[in-house]
């Protein structure tokens, strides 16, 4: 007996070893796969400031925030009517459906269907919710701009050209559209009149 | 010829000291053939030669190329006027990169053809599951290998179709998100994207070699099926591969360099299906183009993504869609391999290349409320396929074997 081995120790010291040097082998994953997260300069360039007052009415002006794109629109009042009467064909036509499409300051609901802090200026993230294209502008209603491009009854927003999302002119997505949620807004605050910092 | 190579002092000398004479005896000079082999057969010994072809031409554009998104004075990318460089500058740089980037599209030629002679002969069948499985994750690797090169030239293509890519995987629950970021390595694709890709897209094709040797390997464990798909008598019905094999394959190559050469030197772009008319363009993160579209070899998997509404379930199903040809040696039951003795299989296979190409076309033209039902369509061939066959062998009347090739 005094030769035979003591089993349940040497499993205990199996299971042990393989268990620390699996830790260990975790721990060494750490530093790798942190330096393929962005990197401290990268988030360092996060903010940018823009004078809105130099997009007329009814225009569209891409800018980039963070390497992404990003839309200002200055809305007309014609604009702002055509976003209403279409609630039925929305996905979620008062932006509640997960955080990146709301913000703290839709604090009523005229801001959670406009959209934005002043009512004009609508300022989201220019990058369709299913994979990331940049949707095309199609701001008149009907077909007769945009021909079969948009639907019949099209009240005017962007027309996804990858796999044909569309979004209203509060930039949220209409029923059948590939992409589930309204375009993101972004952290945006007005430190003037004319003055928007994003970020 | 060989003979004389190996009874050289020097081929002694390390034969001696390495045992690499009865490796070559055993793998090559002496490896045991079935003699009925058809020409289906050389798109294994093809499919090394392309991936040859990649890794040398890869490494001298290597040496000119630069991954980089900075801007330069001309108002191009540092890495998109590399490439431009290695086109008019470099010494034969034209000839290296159309080689390289014709050479991509041909490897899956070649592996689409190698996979679909694999499905009609039944060679994933026992004993030849694992050597099927491997035979997946080449592709994988060889999908993934592709992806990363087609960024490298920073062009309106390579951007847009990563901002598409690297989106699919903000689609995963939960960890969606984070493995968005390990990919991209910022807020969007940009340079940090571009630095890594170019990392992975060299290490790729390396694995890649080595699992090709496995491959390989498992190969002559199992030894190769052939056209009947019948088990053969080891003594009686092969021939060596050597010279019967080395010479056939060689035939094989000419054929095909005559038409990779046809590619490289008068029409390297194959009007817009080898580098995308697009692409031409320098990458420009505010305008997307106005149709875009993956390189031809991965548009059936992107029309399958396409043919969902729910953006989770296109991916899961894309996914699925490959992941289910790991699962393939298990689900067909049918003792009989080769589609010559199978006639309701036949029809499922030939009907289900059908779908693959349909699938191709739709995913490679702009989509119309028609292509997408015909692509829906294909996509439901394609499931049905795999869903049908652990229940042919119930009903399916094989015809006679014979006894022997
Ligand atoms: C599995 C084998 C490989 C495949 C399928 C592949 C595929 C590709 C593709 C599709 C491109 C873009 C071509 C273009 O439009 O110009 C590319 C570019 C490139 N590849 Fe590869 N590649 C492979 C192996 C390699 C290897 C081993 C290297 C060595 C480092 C390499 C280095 C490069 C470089 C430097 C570029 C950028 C230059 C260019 O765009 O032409 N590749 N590759
Ligand atoms: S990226 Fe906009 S619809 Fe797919």
């Amino acid at each position: 007996m005094a030769d035979q081995p003591d089993q349940s120790r040497r499993n205990f010291l199996y299971v042990a070893s393989a268990g620390l040097g699996g830790i260990a082998a975790g721990a060494v994953a750490v530093p790798f796969i942190g330096s393929m997260l962005p990197a401290a300069d990268t988030l360092a360039a996060s903010k940018t400031e823009f004078d809105i007052s130099t997009v007329a009415e009814g225009q569209l002006v891409v800018i980039q925030w963070q390497g992404k794109p990003v839309f200002v629109v200055n809305r007309t009042a014609d604009m702002l009517e055509r976003t209403k009467g279409h609630e039925d064909n929305l996905k979620d036509p008062n932006s509640e459906a997960i955080d990146a499409v709301q913000a703290g300051w839709m604090d009523t609901p005229e801001k959670r269907t406009l959209r934005a802090i002043k009512p004009e200026y609508l300022i989201v993230v220019a990058s369709c919710t299913h994979l990331g294209c940049i949707p095309l502008f199609k701001p008149t209603a009907g077909q007769k701009d945009w021909g079969e491009s948009v639907p019949s009854d099209w009240p005017g927003g962007w027309h996804c050209p990858c796999h044909g999302s569309f979004y209203d002119l509060s930039a949220r997505v209409m029923n059948g559209s590939p992409a589930p949620f309204n375009l993101y807004v972004m952290p945006y605050k007005y430190t003037s009149d004319s003055t928007v910092l994003i970020g | 010829m060989i003979d004389k190579l190996m009874n050289t002092a020097v081929f002694k000398w390390i034969d001696d000291r390495s045992n690499i004479g009865s490796i070559i005896r055993e793998h090559v000079t002496e490896y045991p053939t079935p003699r009925n082999l058809n020409y289906m057969w050389n798109f294994g010994s093809l499919a090394i030669t392309v991936l040859v072809l990649q890794i040398l031409t890869g490494i001298f554009l290597a040496m000119y190329y630069k991954p980089s998104a900075a801007m330069t004075i001309g108002g191009y990318t540092v890495a998109f006027d590399s490439v431009e460089r290695i086109m008019r500058d470099v010494n034969f740089g034209w000839l290296i990169r159309y080689m390289h980037a014709v050479g991509a599209s041909a490897f899956f030629v070649v592996v689409y053809m190698h996979m679909g002679r694999g499905l009609y002969y039944g060679s994933y069948k026992n004993p030849r599951e694992l050597l099927w499985i491997i035979g997946v994750v080449i592709l994988l690797i060889m999908q993934g290998a592709a992806f990363f090169g087609y960024l490298l030239p920073w062009g309106q293509m390579s951007f847009w179709g990563a901002v598409v890519i690297t989106n699919l995987f903000g689609a995963i629950p939960v960890l969606g998100d984070f493995i968005g970021q390990l990919l991209v390595g910022g807020f969007a694709v940009g340079d940090p994207t571009l630095n890594r890709f170019f990392s992975l897209h060299y290490l790729f094709p390396l694995l890649l070699a080595a699992i090709v040797g496995g491959h390989i390997h498992a190969l002559h464990v199992v030894h190769s099926n052939n056209p009947e798909g019948i088990d053969i008598d080891h003594d009686k019905e092969t021939i060596p591969f050597h010279p019967y094999y080395t010479i056939k394959d060689a035939f094989g190559v000419c054929v095909f360099l005559l038409a990779y050469c046809y590619f490289v030197f008068y029409n390297p772009s194959a009007g817009g299906y080898f580098i995308e008319v697009d692409n031409y363009v320098p990458a420009n993160n505010l305008q997307t183009p106005a149709h875009i579209a993956p390189v031809w070899y991965l548009t059936p998997w992107y029309t399958i993504l396409r043919s969902f509404e729910s953006k989770l379930l296109g991916v899961i199903m894309m996914g699925a869609s490959l992941a289910i040809l790991f699962v393939l040696p298990f689900l067909d039951r049918s003792k009989v391999r080769s589609a010559r003795y199978r006639p309701v299989y036949r029809q499922m296979v030939i009907l289900f290349f059908v779908a693959v190409l349909t699938l191709g076309y739709c995913g490679h033209a702009s989509a119309t409320p028609v292509l997408k039902v015909v692509g829906q369509i294909a996509t439901a061939v394609y499931f049905g396929f795999f869903l049908l066959l652990p229940f042919v062998h119930k009903f399916e009347k094989t015809k006679p074997e014979p006894e022997g090739i």
